[in-house]
């Protein structure tokens, strides 16, 4: 028999015609029984997986089998897929055998979990109606109409987290350019842990400030200090006549009119502004936010400025005015905010003040 | 005489110096009454752009013409048509011109032009965002240079558009933007000799303190100047004792220490009663003026004060106070 055809030319003769009729039925039974060779596989356990999805692709490039027969490969090559974990493959045979069979409703079912496992909500979300759309009364698709519906809400609810989390940094971020601060690294962290300022409803900026008494290296906390407070009113807080005297301060040398305040001039170099959004978003919901590139140009906070540490020990020490409030000590030009405020405390009835004037002592 | 006058307004563009002259002499007569005005405004369109060509000249056609156009402008409707033919941008133009010899007269100008929101948006440059604001600062920055001492105040009036921009939104925002720092070089001017200088700026501040509710922390935190320029006029006449100085920052302790000149114009002490009421009104506000000690002075300021109307101004304060949380002094802190 003469296998070949001439280009263009048609069956002529009705062995011809014949011939590829049983040419087609050939293939047609090849292709039936390789499905049924896959679905033997899947029974058959985890190892056979793969020969499963040789089969039914082996199947399917027979092309002879009608689109619905063909949908029902291709949703079971998906669930094999699904099994063996290669959703995204998964995903695209559910689709393709919902194209040939829109009522294929198990394709509906393994294109929403290959959607769910790929985190693509909208997909899963729509796929389900679809699917119930086709069959009202599926219990299977309902129930995981509801896990999509729960997981849209959860991840909507972190997305509301994350975003007011940013808005929060950012916040903070431009109250503090606008009050020309500037903000260097963190200092004492094992002390501060990730304690931040915050901004009120008023737009004033509450922070967080460490006392260190220098004699003992010592630390007290003053978690609300409002910017626009006074540091005396502070201080008559701490050092009260009713409240006790510093455990360590045995001599009570430390009396409310003998101690001073102190902070470190030039202690560092100023963070730029995307390192200074970094830390604020740090331990918060949006501590894994992505930020845009840093633009060379908009350093934002002074970052080019690198005050040096002064030489000049003398004037390593600043002294602070009690009877000025917490905003205009920060603004003070040889001020770098080791991320929270940082005041050293001293006696000047302490033997110690004599050593911590004269330069000589530092906080290592 | 509709002629006859048509004729004087002719005489404005005249070649002749001579005539300009007599002509720009009687029309700023004329402006000077009430008949007069009415007579002149019917030529408006021929009069306002003939005087303000007069502007750029010499000192003896540029002076009454200047009178001239500031009374006109105290009439709204020849206001607007000034602004509406640019009459800001001209003035401020004229004004920085050295050697300009009108330049009291074309602050006051500006004062009355300011009256209305038209003019104002023309004074704050809104349309461009390029300038915007830059017209109020150069305004500003002469308004702190010159000086009451000098004798011849020609920026005196400054104030007063101040205080007409500070009524409009978006000339408090610009007047309270920290990057531009304008609010700080005008509270000083709070302590000048100036009765008008001293009215412009309490009017001005009065009015920005409007803004507390969403910009408290642009006045707060300005508070070394605001509370003084705020508290001091309203703080009576006695020498404070120490322990309510201590409690004070220096500029406010100080100043309350020693003998000092009582405020007499009773507007001031409510312009500054006000303010502070608006301040107030915010949670931050309040604790902001505790820090201070602001209270005890106002306390202290209400026994001397005899003027009801002012009285009544402390005591709309005194009620926020006790209504509002009282007992706002420091947080409480944690020790380790």
């Amino acid at each position: 028999m003469a296998l070949w055809m001439e280009k263009g030319s048609q069956p002529q003769t009705e062995s011809e015609i014949a011939d590829l009729d049983a040419i087609a039925a050939l293939k047609e039974s090849a292709a039936l029984e390789l499905k049924e060779k896959g679905n033997e596989f899947v029974k058959l356990g985890k190892k056979h997986y793969l020969e499963a999805i040789d089969c039914y692709t082996r199947a399917i490039n027979q092309k002879v089998l009608s689109d619905s027969e063909n949908s029902v490969l291709f949703a079971n090559r998906a669930h094999v897929n699904l099994l063996l974990g290669n959703h995204r493959r998964a995903l695209t045979d559910a689709e393709e055998a919902i194209n040939l069979c829109p009522t294929n409703v198990k394709a509906f079912y393994r294109a929403v979990k290959a959607s769910l496992s790929l985190n693509l909500l909208n997909e899963a979300k729509m796929y389900c109606e679809n699917g119930l759309e086709k069959d009202p009364s599926n219990e299977e698709l309902k129930k995981l109409a509801r896990k999509v519906e729960s997981n849209i809400i959860e991840h909507q609810s972190h997305e509301a987290e994350v975003s007011n989390a940013v808005t929060v940094a950012k916040g903070l971020v431009s109250a503090i350019e606008a009050r020309k601060l500037k903000m260097g690294k963190a200092m004492y962290r094992e002390l501060t842990g990730l304690k931040k300022p915050v901004l009120d409803k008023d737009n004033i900026l509450h922070w967080p400030v460490l006392l260190l008494y220098a004699e003992v290296m010592s630390s007290d906390f003053i978690e609300d200090f409002c910017e626009t407070d006074m540091f005396s009113a502070h201080l008559d807080l701490i050092f009260s006549e009713d409240s006790p005297p510093l455990p360590w301060d045995t001599e009570n040398k430390y009396t409310r009119d003998a101690i001073e305040l102190y902070y470190e001039a030039c202690s560092g170099t100023c963070l730029s502004t995307a390192k200074l959004l970094q830390y604020f978003l740090e331990g918060t919901a949006g501590a894994n936010v992505e930020l845009p590139c840093e633009d060379e140009n908009t350093t934002g906070i002074s970052s080019s400025t690198t005050i040096s540490a002064g030489d000049d020990s003398a004037s390593k020490w600043i002294r602070v005015n009690e009877r000025r409030t917490l905003h205009d000590v920060l603004r003070e030009s040889r001020f770098i905010i080791p991320e929270i405020p940082v005041f050293f405390v001293v006696s000047r009835r302490s033997s110690f003040y004599q050593v911590f004037k004269s330069g000589k002592w530092s906080p290592q | 005489m509709a002629t006859e006058m048509e004729e004087l307004v002719g005489f404005l563009s005249s070649p002749s110096p001579p005539v300009k002259k007599a002509a720009v002499d009687i029309v700023c007569g004329l402006t000077g009454s009430e008949d007069g005005l009415q007579s002149l405004a019917t030529f408006a369109n021929i009069l306002l752009p003939s005087l303000v060509r007069l502007l750029s000249e010499t000192k003896e056609v540029s002076q009454p013409a200047a009178e001239g156009l500031v009374n006109l402008s105290q009439n709204s409707n020849m206001a607007s048509k000034m602004v509406t033919i640019g009459m800001v941008k001209t003035a401020m133009d004229l004004l920085y011109k050295p050697d300009t010899s009108i330049t009291r007269l074309l602050v006051m100008l500006l004062v009355n032009l300011t009256q209305s929101d038209a003019g104002i948006a023309s004074l704050l440059q809104t349309g461009d965002e390029k300038v915007q604001g830059l017209y109020v600062m150069k305004l500003v920055r002469s308004f702190c240079r010159s000086s009451n001492e000098s004798g011849d105040d020609s920026f005196e009036h400054v104030g007063s558009i101040l205080v007409n921009i500070s009524k409009n939104e978006a000339g408090r925002k610009i007047l309270l933007d920290p990057k531009r720092g304008l609010l700080k070089q005008i509270i000083r001017q709070f302590d000048s000799s100036s009765p008008l200088r001293k009215k412009g700026v309490s009017g001005t501040i009065r009015n920005c303190c409007f803004e507390a509710e969403n910009q408290l922390q642009n006045l707060l935190l300005v508070s070394e100047f605001l509370w003084p320029a705020l508290l001091l006029p309203v703080a009576g006449h006695k020498i404070y004792a120490e322990q309510d100085t201590v409690k004070m920052p220096p500029e406010l302790g100080t100043a309350l220490s020693i003998d000092r000149e009582p405020v007499d114009d009773p507007e001031i002490r409510i312009q500054a009663l006000e303010a502070i009421y608006l301040i107030v009104l915010q949670e931050a506000g309040r604790r902001a003026l505790w820090s201070v000690n602001g209270p005890r002075i106002l306390q202290v300021g209400y026994e001397d004060e005899e003027d009801p109307k002012v009285m009544e101004a402390y005591e709309r304060i005194g009620s926020l106070l006790v209504h509002g949380n009282g007992t706002e002094e420091s947080t409480a802190e944690a020790t380790k």
